[in-house]
């Protein structure tokens, strides 16, 4: 699968620039001459963890904000991966209303990173519990589609994961760009996503019986 | 036979005084309005049956007055209307009068549940200019599908005095799907297994596809003749993309009655809840025969889409009968005159963005206001789908009109209370709360989405607003 992905993400980025007629919006309520000093930190912040943490190598642009299709999600079958007998397509992160994440939360956002829970599909509440039907976590979970590496990043800090929603929401400009769902199991992958495959959150105290 | 043809076995519960039209055959023509208001006074229960929907095995449902569908309401503009609803199930229920512009208290939403053995009267007047194609089902707390299920549902047509296709011959046809056990029992698997899972992301779906509660019934046309049918979509989730084979359709109307002229169409998207009017003209040599189907149409998340998905299932036949070819009766060029709202006086948009079972993020709350507004406004309603299944929109109590889907303008003037939203697009409509303050919901019509709280509450309060 890595080598899938890989080759996937880079023969996407070489096909970019000639695929996609991507439509773009300008930003709306900023002062056109302003835009550095609107730019707060929070934002610049998640625009490093997002470029540090290979979000484009996916989800399109590999690691250059510059690149056509930064962040707008699969615009060409060489960007999606085979998952055994699913494909999974890397979504539009762009703030777009219907296509990307306009119309979610930057806490909607921020579970998705932390919990793995489909924006679009968990209510937008703040997360009591860290496993399924504890507290208000979903007795039944939808989570992302595999190989999102939420399971690593959401042992980042709050505010790490609050400043790549920043980013997102409101330090990208929307693009419109419809991606198909991913494939996956009828259960959302809740079966890949139990503690004994991914441990636990926050992960075990230091120093486990691997750590000195 | 089909196992839904069967008579019901309680046949003393059929005893209605509602106006019945024949299902599934044809239906004499529609007699004109009276220049006065009728008073038009109906008995309605709900209550437990047993239909042989299996070989030898009676199977539990629930029925109106006695009948899987339940009896049609054929009404007529400018009725004073009283339903006097029993409610003989075992369960809390209600009757919503899907489509109707009527009072708060007469709308059978789940602020008005009907608890075993309590009667509830539910009155309204049916407005001039709503003549069209309509539905009743149970609307109670968080179990509308399982009730729908079990065959409480029924159509409603509503007759204009004006009726330009009134002559013409009418079949209403009311599509549903159902699934059985084993045993012959309506099929509702446990939430929490994988089967459970798909009906609650999907709508319960089954192979069982029916028309007016029977499987690939028989209709009949002759040669030359021009039907007027009427078609509603009484399923949780399933969506018919209709197709004749080998004929297209004149498209006459939608939701909320006709249009202003006849479109020719090839197929027509049927989202639950939604009905469409339009005419089959019996192009066909007598004798022969074709079949009213269902095309693929991919509403789905990959992840719970059935296997067979896209395959075309025949829903039913339609034959030509041996006489000799009729000449076809003239058609009128237009319909009627459909007025549309004026978009200027719109004083607010509404955002409403569907998620899988949420509604602007959240969960349905009835304690909650989620919309609040005053009679007589204007308001345009944009709702965006942003999640990779289509969702089919309800407004209880106002019709609306459509101005354009994902910017495309609407080609025409049409009169709706349902809109299909599809995947990451966005429909606009525009309505005017003309009257009957009170709390009106607002949801997906998949009912396993509604069900599950992708509903919301729209608060219209009574202090009209000035006008401007």
């Amino acid at each position: 699968m890595g080598t899938t992905r890989w080759l996937g993400a880079v023969a996407g980025v070489g096909l970019l620039g000639t695929v996609v007629a991507l439509v773009s919006r300008p930003l709306e309520g900023r002062p056109v001459g302003e835009v550095e000093a609107a730019v707060d930190s929070q934002v610049l912040l998640g625009r490093q963890l997002v470029i540090s943490h290979a979000c484009g190598d996916c989800h399109g642009g590999m690691n250059n904000p510059e690149a056509t299709g930064w962040l707008a999600g699969l615009t060409d079958t060489l960007q999606q991966f085979r998952v055994g007998p699913f494909i999974t397509r890397p979504r539009n992160l762009t703030p777009d209303n219907t296509t990307g994440l306009g119309r979610f939360s930057e806490r909607q956002i921020f579970n998705a990173l932390r919990y793995g829970l489909r924006p679009g599909e968990t209510p937008d509440v703040e997360i009591t519990g860290t496993a399924p039907g504890v507290g208000n976590f979903p007795e039944i979970p939808k989570y992302l589609a595999v190989p999102m590496p939420w399971p690593s990043w959401r042992h980042m800090s709050d505010e790490e994961l609050r400043a790549i929603a920043a980013y997102l929401k409101r330090g990208l400009k929307p693009v419109v760009n419809k991606v198909e769902d991913s494939d996956g199991p009828p259960d959302f992958w809740a079966s890949e996503y139990t503690e004994e495959k991914i441990g636990k959150y926050p992960a075990a105290p230091y120093p486990t019986a691997n750590e000195q | 036979m089909s196992p839904w043809s069967a008579a019901p076995l309680f046949a003393a519960l059929a005893s209605s005084s509602l106006v019945e039209v024949a299902r599934g055959q044809l239906a004499s023509a529609a007699a004109p309005a009276p220049a006065t208001a009728r008073s038009v006074e109906l008995s309605l229960s709900a209550s437990p049956a047993r239909l042989i929907l299996k070989a030898g095995v009676p199977t539990p449902v629930f029925s109106y007055n006695g009948t899987v569908p339940g009896p049609t309401l054929d009404l007529r503009e400018g009725d004073n209307v009283t339903i006097r609803f029993r409610n003989e199930l075992p369960v809390a229920t209600t009757v919503h009068w899907h489509g109707f512009h009527l009072p708060f208290e007469s709308d059978g939403s789940p602020f008005h549940p009907v608890a075993p053995g309590e009667t509830y009267e539910y009155r309204f007047t049916v407005p001039p200019g709503t003549a069209g194609t309509y539905w009743y089902h149970p609307h109670p707390d968080h179990s509308t599908g399982a009730q729908v299920a079990r065959g409480l549902y029924g159509a409603i047509i509503v007759r204009a005095a004006d009726d330009p296709l009134a002559a013409l011959p009418e079949q209403v046809l009311i599509l549903s799907d159902n699934r059985l056990t084993p045993e012959g029992e309506i099929d509702f698997p446990d939430p929490h297994s994988m089967h459970g899972r798909r009906d609650r992301e999907n709508g319960r779906e089954g192979e069982l596809l029916l028309v007016n509660g029977k499987v690939l019934p028989t209709l009949t046309i002759r040669s030359g003749e021009v039907q007027r049918w009427r078609v509603i979509n009484a399923s949780a989730g399933r969506s018919y993309r209709l197709a004749l084979a080998g004929q297209t359709l004149l498209h006459v109307g939608s939701d909320g009655g006709l249009f202003e002229r006849p479109v020719e169409v090839s197929e027509l998207l049927v989202s639950p809840s939604e009905r469409v009017e339009f005419l089959v003209r019996g192009s066909g040599a007598p004798g022969s025969s074709t079949a009213l189907q269902a095309l693929p149409y991919d509403r789905y998340v990959p992840q719970t889409r059935p296997e067979n998905w896209n395959e075309v299932r025949n829903l039913a036949t339609l034959e030509y009968t041996s006489e000799p070819p009729m000449t076809p009766p003239p058609l009128p060029a237009t319909l009627r005159k459909v007025e549309p709202i004026d978009t200027t006086l719109a004083t607010a948009t509404r955002v409403i963005v569907l998620g899988q079972g949420l509604i602007n993020g959240k969960v349905m709350d009835m304690s909650r206001v989620d919309v609040s507004t005053t009679v007589g406004a204007t308001e345009i309603w944009q709702v965006e789908n942003v999640v990779g299944m289509d969702h089919p929109f309800h407004l209880h109590g106002f019709r609306f009109q459509v101005l354009d889907r994902n910017g495309v303008p609407e080609p025409f003037l049409s009169w709706k209370d349902m809109v299909n939203v599809p995947k990451h697009e966005t429909v606009r409509f525009i309505v005017t709360y003309d009257d009957f303050p009170g709390k009106w919901m607002f949801h997906c019509h998949i009912l396993d989405h509604e069900d599950h709280g992708m509903m919301g509450v729209l608060e219209i309060r009574g202090d009209p607003q000035v006008a401007r």
